[in-house]
């Protein structure tokens, strides 16, 4: 094919979405209804996920040092922990700032029924670490109590159980949810993309006629498919900036419930804003051109 | 050129369109193809457009034969043809212009000779003053020369005419055939459907007559031209 002919090709595509601007304005809307769907789901899944790992990081286990050792023991001991796999973070708690801790809060009441204890701290040196990754905590603890100078060790395990749970339930949900939509979004796609070209069968008919090839009758709808999936896009893309952005400010407000169930940690559009965008015009540009491009060839058996 | 030699169309349904049906029409030939309702004349234009195949026996049309021809050199067979419907077919979102220069863009013919080609067309169906304007804002026979010009912009050996005066005027149909008459003489073959007898009786030439899927009458008779 010559270059002025493919340049008419394109040109005539363009030209298709002002000639039919109705069938496309409806392809259009579907389109960005369907991203934008499909896109605050997947930003809702991704911020679910990281609100479950911003609490599972703080599930901390706590290391009880047998009573007596010396420094070098709980220097060894930490760089075991240090060098066990699954090991986030490592601190040092010890008795005396434990102590401190608990009785800080005291009345001169309270701590008058402590005052026993004052020389004699009953509280063992500890650990307190953060793992990696939260379903293999029940191993990494066994693992550390069989290290040198542990006396036990304590892991919020119902907790932990519970989130293990709880992202696993999302994980599955989620992914449900997106790929009904998706398959909702698609079959809503392709029966507007089907309509859109059904109006037009006689002017592919008649192109058929007069010696057209396929690729030939293709190349308009293609073009003109793509350039409303990349419009719908970046539609879709405004509209997410804002609701997203309108739900973040809420979350991140200085309402303290937010901050105790841990919903303020949620991601920053302006991290994510490259990848929605990159995403959406993708699978817009892909879906309108491959949509229309497959509705057309029903039409070419002539 | 077209030739059948003993074709013979069954449709799934059971019908038999055509039955063992023999027929040759020479290059530059002019002929009506008449006959009732489902005689089988509109398969008969089907075949040569390699619309649909034959059951048995072989067609050929302009060099190609055209059980052999693959699916995808369907469109190089189309280009040796112009098709004239009786429904006009024009592409309603292209101008006069656009749609005559269609079939030029289809052949990847030079843009100098489309801007050359289209005029002088569509000056031949007398339509000049009408290049700029879309089907929907022309008469029923305005839009039957477009579609002549269409057919005959790309100066095919064959053009195969549908019954294209079935959805015209009475006065504007011999204006149409003497159209095809003229573009006859200049030596492309001219295979028109019809079942409008005065038309043919008036320009008289090779009549063929398809009754229930059979050649039943194909001569030469003289035309009356008596006028209108």
């Amino acid at each position: 094919m010559k270059a002025s002919s493919f340049r008419y090709l394109v040109n005539q595509g363009f030209k298709g979405i002002w000639k039919n601007r109705m069938m496309t304005f409806a392809s259009f809307c579907i389109l960005l209804v369907s991203l934008l769907m499909v896109g605050l789901a997947v930003l809702v899944e991704l911020n679910l996920t990281r609100i479950i790992s911003g609490i599972e990081g703080k599930s901390e286990v706590m290391v009880v040092i047998k009573d007596g050792t010396d420094q070098a023991g709980i220097d060894r001991l930490e760089a075991d922990l240090k060098a066990a796999g699954n090991i986030n973070t490592v601190t040092f708690y010890s008795r005396d700032a434990a102590w401190k801790d608990i009785t800080e809060d005291m009345t001169d009441e309270e701590k008058a029924l402590f005052d026993y204890a004052e020389d004699d701290n009953p509280l063992p040196d500890v650990f307190k670490i953060t793992v990696n990754d939260i379903e293999k905590m029940s191993e990494t603890t066994a693992q550390i109590e069989t290290f040198m100078n542990v006396e036990s060790t304590k892991s919020p395990d119902k907790f932990t159980n519970f989130l293990i749970s709880m992202r696993r339930i999302l994980t599955i949900v989620g992914f449900a949810v997106i790929a009904a939509l998706v398959v909702v979004s698609l079959i809503i796609i392709s029966n507007t993309t089907r309509a859109s070209v059904f109006s037009r069968r006689k002017e592919i008919n008649i192109m058929k006629y007069v010696g057209a090839t396929n690729s030939f009758i293709r190349i308009p709808f293609f073009v003109e498919g793509m350039i409303v999936g990349i419009f719908a896009a970046v539609g879709a893309l405004f509209l997410t900036k804002f609701s997203y952005e309108g739900v973040y400010n809420v979350f991140n407000s200085d309402f303290s419930l937010w901050q105790v169930l841990g919903i303020h940690n949620l991601y920053k559009f302006s991290d994510l804003y490259l990848y929605v965008a990159l995403a959406y015009i993708a699978a817009g540009a892909l879906i309108g051109a491959i949509g229309t491009s497959i509705s057309t060839g029903k039409h070419l058996k002539v | 050129m077209v030739e059948f030699k003993d074709v013979s169309v069954t449709y799934s349904s059971g019908v038999d369109a055509l039955n063992k049906v023999n027929l040759k029409i020479n290059d530059g030939d002019f002929a009506f193809v008449v006959g009732s309702s489902g005689a089988g004349k509109s398969t008969l234009i089907k075949l040569v457009l390699k619309e649909i195949d034959a059951t048995s026996g072989t067609v050929l049309v302009n060099g190609f034969n055209l059980r052999k021809l693959r699916r995808r050199k369907i469109p190089k067979l189309r280009r040796t043809i112009g098709v004239v419907f009786q429904d006009f077919r024009l592409i309603p979102t292209m101008t006069v212009y656009e749609n005559v220069a269609f079939v030029l863009r289809v052949i990847d013919a030079p843009s100098k000779y489309i801007r050359n080609r289209v005029p002088y067309v569509i000056s031949l169906v007398g339509l000049s003053d009408k290049a700029k304007a879309y089907p929907t804002e022309l008469s029923g026979g305005e839009q039957q020369r477009v579609a002549l010009a269409r057919a005959l912009v790309n100066d095919p050996k064959l053009i195969i005419a549908d019954e294209p005066t079935g959805n015209i005027d009475p006065a504007l149909s011999y204006e149409i055939v003497e159209l095809l008459k003229g573009i006859n003489e200049c030596g492309t073959t001219i295979l028109m459907v019809t079942h409008e007898h005065d038309l043919v009786r008036h320009f008289g030439g090779r009549i063929i007559n398809i009754n229930k899927g059979s050649i039943a009458f194909d001569e030469v008779v003289e035309g009356s031209n008596e006028s209108k």
